[in-house]
């Protein structure tokens, strides 16, 4: 069974083309930043929403025979658009075993599959799903392993895991959130860069933070430690992107 | 400054009274005693011949409407009204505007030609003194129109001389004039100049929404043919159109782009392309593009489409070509005449230049649920319907929709015999149209008025069928809450709906709880799919005065808000005086999956069924309209066409959208923010966040 909390028609962020993006429930990480907070345990959340006085609910379990007729309804999107399905989260790799038949029976109907991801799990996770993918959006967040352990993470699993997708030639798009304070700096962003370059990286995607979330944090009772964090201005994100520049071919996803 | 900002100014200075009446008081006053259609003609030559052009110092294009105001006295200008009131105008109802003129004939003869043809006509019809008098009168009002043309000219060539005056501009204009009353245009600027007179003369006339139809497809032979000889740039070309369209504001006019010919090319041409620029660049509401859009239209046309739409501007309007040819088919238009139509007003398919003026009227579907639940009485309303039967009596969703399908039948009936019943009450050749008849294929030849059988098609009237989305909710809220769940019995409801909901609550949330149209929901869709099938098959039963077909639209604008205002509670949940859905949308805020969802549920009615036209609003944020994201609406557009749309009209979301939307979150419900990973409604979001969103739409 899968876990899931929302499936989102038109999802044009996600990877190319036009893209039905699933969310799944749990993740390994904790990101103080998190955009997705609904997403972070295995439990069902409801969440209150005082603007509107709105309730919903986020979290259900589906089997793959309930979910697919969804995910299929929007081929016709997905082949003028080269579009598809976003397995997304959370940490959607946490389901890789339930989300091999999904993947399968979409990539058996001509649906192309990309799924993001943090990356922090076992390669054999991604063993499992690499058959029937389009590739990864792979989430690269530092180059510094301690902040990685902050957040739960670990850098030298990414690398490892980073280095044997390429090795198994499986399409990798990497995607940094530019987050202030945390990898912002020229000296992070030049780390950074220097670590995927080594990895070969031609491309990169940069997410500038953005506090959108900040309302879900809210509506479930939760402080944000984000709530106050001003967006990046125009110049301080040129500044960044021109680094990132000097390295690789750049797109800013907003 | 730029020529069309320069002109905006000078558009602006106007002294003395706008005075039309008293300019066509003028020729009225002649001979009150002449017949009707040779009365009119007077006042239309007086109305043409009779004002002192105004020459504007930045203008390439000459022509507007400040020659109408005038420094009589009161005296005069009231006792000239009085007159002038006397004859009166057609209205909308009743064919007065909303036309799309047969611009290619005068290009091709010219106004000396044109009357030359008028003169054989009238030997042809010498035996005939009804018909000598309307081509008399055609030949007239021509007369006039010659006469402003060559007032134009005098006053250009006055102002040579002035130093105010740049003398390259006003020998510009001169040369223009003097060309095109000799005979045919030979030169793009000759024919924007001889079109823009036309289209200024009928807005003299008092029309409105006076479509300029497929300005690409009649100007692009001249405009290629100057290119070829050097005289004209794609630049001064651009300018030009800017000087026209500039003047087009406080007005709805059409304009059409590309479309598809008989063997399915698609006709966008380089013309096209300086149009879109113009229109952009001026980035004034009046001129109302619209793309006939085909599959083999190229991606990056539609592509400056939306880059266009994207600064804010929301044209074009986006139709699809295939859809409206196969609905116009069905009416019986010659082949190559179904294909040369344009739009006039806001989307109505208008076979250009053959068919009397557009008329629509507004037909309140959800009113006859009321009645329905009422046997056959409205308080709400204050009307009447069928008593046919109590609701009681009905125990299955197939009689409720017999039932219901019969009040419609009937609204029908009643809705067609008010409109022939207004177009009969007027003497059609008392409101005789000697000008606008020579802009209409058939009536010089056959010598008859545009409105007394001159044009070769009869009129067609539009019925706008409301409330697509709100009758879609109610009756599958009805199948679903009363006869699937068996929660509540259509008394209960009745009295719900009576009662605007109060002390119904739990009623009305399971109501709303039931599925809605706009979110790819089979269950939901049937009902729209029948809503059209249904209203086209009770409204192709009738015919207009003159035996023209009378079509159907799903297109609102704000309407669909003042017919809610004297509308029931419906089924749907929707409460007492609230609006109805738009157009041919679901109902505001309740397609809540996503626009993919949501077009594939408005795909799925027939719309070549819908041969008036139908309106499918949709707005996105200015993100959406960076050039890698518009691959992906290029991709939307494409497939929601292919599926069966009939219209899209796309919007990005302004600043001042996102401002009005934080003073007022209801209205803007379904507004949403996609960022990659993530899309929220903006209405949940806290009000530095929203401003957050506003900052980025400013970098953007």
């Amino acid at each position: 069974m899968l876990n899931v909390s929302k499936i989102q028609h038109f999802s044009t962020g996600d990877g190319e083309g036009i893209r039905t993006t699933v969310f799944f429930k749990g993740c390994n990480l904790h990101c103080p930043w998190c955009h997705n907070p609904e997403n972070l345990s295995n439990a069902p959340v409801r969440l209150h929403y005082r603007a509107t006085d709105t309730d919903e609910i986020l979290g259900r379990t589906v089997s793959v025979e309930e979910i697919l007729p969804e995910l299929l309804e929007d081929k016709a999107f997905f082949d003028e658009s080269h579009g598809g399905v976003t397995f997304s989260g959370g940490e959607a790799m946490l389901q890789a075993n339930a989300l091999v038949p999904l993947a399968r029976a979409l990539r058996d109907r001509g649906v192309s599959v990309l799924v993001d991801t943090a990356g922090c799990v076992p390669y054999a996770l991604f063993e499992q799903l690499n058959p029937f993918i389009a590739g990864y959006l792979f989430d690269f967040k530092t180059a510094d392993e301690h902040q990685y352990r902050e957040i739960g993470g670990d850098l030298s699993r990414i690398l490892e895991n980073l280095h044997r997708l390429q090795a198994d030639r499986i399409p990798i798009f990497i995607r940094i959130p530019l987050i202030p304070g945390f990898n912002t700096s020229p000296q992070a962003t030049r780390a950074i860069c220097e670590r995927l370059q080594a990895l070969e990286i031609k491309h990169v995607d940069l997410l500038p933070f953005h506090r959108l979330g900040s309302a879900k944090y809210e509506a479930m009772g939760l402080e944000y430690a984000y709530r106050t964090q001003q967006p990046l201005t125009q110049e301080e994100l040129d500044e960044i992107k021109a680094i990132y520049q000097a390295y690789f071919s750049v797109t800013v996803e907003r | 400054m730029k020529l069309f900002e320069s002109l905006n100014e000078e558009l602006k200075q106007n002294t003395g009274t706008y005075a039309p009446y008293y300019f066509r008081y003028l020729g009225y006053k002649e001979d009150l005693s002449a017949d009707y259609a040779t009365l009119r003609a007077n006042g239309i030559y007086s109305l043409f011949a009779a004002p002192v052009p105004v020459i504007l110092k930045s203008e390439w294009i000459a022509g507007n409407q400040a020659s109408l105001f005038c420094d009589e006295t009161a005296l005069v200008l009231n006792y000239a009204k009085s007159i002038t009131d006397k004859f009166s105008q057609r209205s909308f109802i009743t064919n007065k505007d909303h036309f799309a003129p047969d611009y290619r004939h005068i290009l091709r003869t010219g106004l000396p030609g044109m009357i030359d043809e008028i003169d054989a006509s009238m030997k042809m019809h010498q035996s005939s003194p009804e018909k000598t008098a309307t081509l008399g009168a055609m030949k007239k009002s021509l007369g006039g129109f010659a006469k402003m043309i060559e007032n134009y000219a005098l006053r250009a060539e006055a102002l040579e001389s002035s130093p105010e005056f740049d003398p390259q501009r006003v020998r510009f204009i001169a040369q223009n004039c003097r060309a095109i009353l000799i005979g045919p245009p030979t030169s793009f600027p000759e024919a924007l100049q001889l079109v823009w007179f036309c289209h200024l003369a009928f807005t003299m006339e008092g029309r409105r929404a006076m479509a300029l139809g497929r300005l690409d497809q009649y100007l692009y032979p001249f405009y290629k043919t100057d290119v070829e000889k050097g005289t004209l740039t794609e630049a001064f070309a651009i300018e030009l159109l800017e000087n026209v369209f500039i003047k087009l504001q406080n007005d709805t006019i059409n304009i059409c782009i590309g479309g598809q010919n008989q063997k399915g090319e698609c006709e966008i041409n380089p013309l096209s392309r300086c149009i879109l620029r113009a229109v952009r660049s001026c980035n004034v509401p009046g001129p109302n593009l619209s793309l006939r859009y085909t599959q083999n239209t190229p991606d990056e046309f539609l592509d400056e489409c939306l880059e266009t739409i994207g600064t804010g501007l929301g044209y074009p309007a986006i139709m699809n070509d295939d859809v409206n040819i196969a609905a116009l088919k069905k009416y019986g238009y010659a082949e190559a005449d179904v294909y040369d139509y344009s739009m006039v007003g806001c989307i109505e398919n208008f076979i250009t230049g053959k068919q009397p003026p557009w008329s629509d009227g507004r037909f309140d579907t959800p009113r006859f649920f009321d009645y329905v639940f009422n046997n056959g009485q409205s308080e709400t309303n204050r009307s009447v319907g069928l008593s046919l039967c109590r609701p009681e009596e009905i125990s299955s969703m197939a009689d409720f929709m017999t039932v219901f399908e019969k009040q419609l039948a009937f609204g029908v009936d009643e809705y067609v015999f008010k409109f022939n019943a207004s177009n009969d009450a007027i003497n059609q050749a008392f409101f005789a149209e000697p000008f606008l008849s020579c802009f209409c294929e058939g009536c010089i030849a056959r010598g008859l008025d545009i409105n007394c059988g001159g044009s070769i098609y009869p009129s067609v009237h539009g019925a706008a069928v409301m409330g697509i989305g709100t009758v879609a909710d109610s009756l599958a809220a009805i199948e679903k809450v009363i006869f699937i769940d068996k929660a509540a019995t259509l008394p209960d409801l009745r009295d719900a709906l009576n009662a605007n909901f109060e002390g119904y609550r739990t009623l009305r949330e399971k109501l709303l709880a039931a599925p809605k149209y706009g979110n790819n929901d089979p269950f939901v869709d049937k009902y729209a799919v029948w809503f059209i099938d249904c209203l086209n098959a009770l409204f192709a039963k009738y015919k207009t005065r003159d035996g023209g077909g009378i079509y159907i639209a799903a297109a609102a604008n704000i309407s669909n808000i003042y017919a809610g205002r004297i509308i029931n509670a419906t089924p749907d949940g929707r409460l007492r005086g609230e609006p109805l859905s738009d157009a041919a949308s679901p109902t505001y805020g309740r397609d809540t999956r996503g626009t993919t969802s949501t077009l594939s549920s408005l795909s799925k009615p027939d719309y070549t069924k819908v041969a008036c036209g139908s309106v499918v609003n949709q707005k996105f944020s200015p993100a959406m309209f960076g050039p890698e994201k518009r691959k992906k609406l290029i991709a939307l557009i494409k497939t929601y066409f292919k599926q069966g749309g009939q219209e899209i009209q796309i919007n990005a979301t302004s600043r001042e959208t996102l401002l009005d939307a934080m003073e007022h979150p209801e209205k803007y419900q379904d507004l949403v923010v996609r960022v990659s990973g993530f899309s929220a409604f903006y209405v949940t979001l806290e009000k530095d966040v929203q401003l957050d969103i506003l900052n980025r739409t400013q970098q953007e």
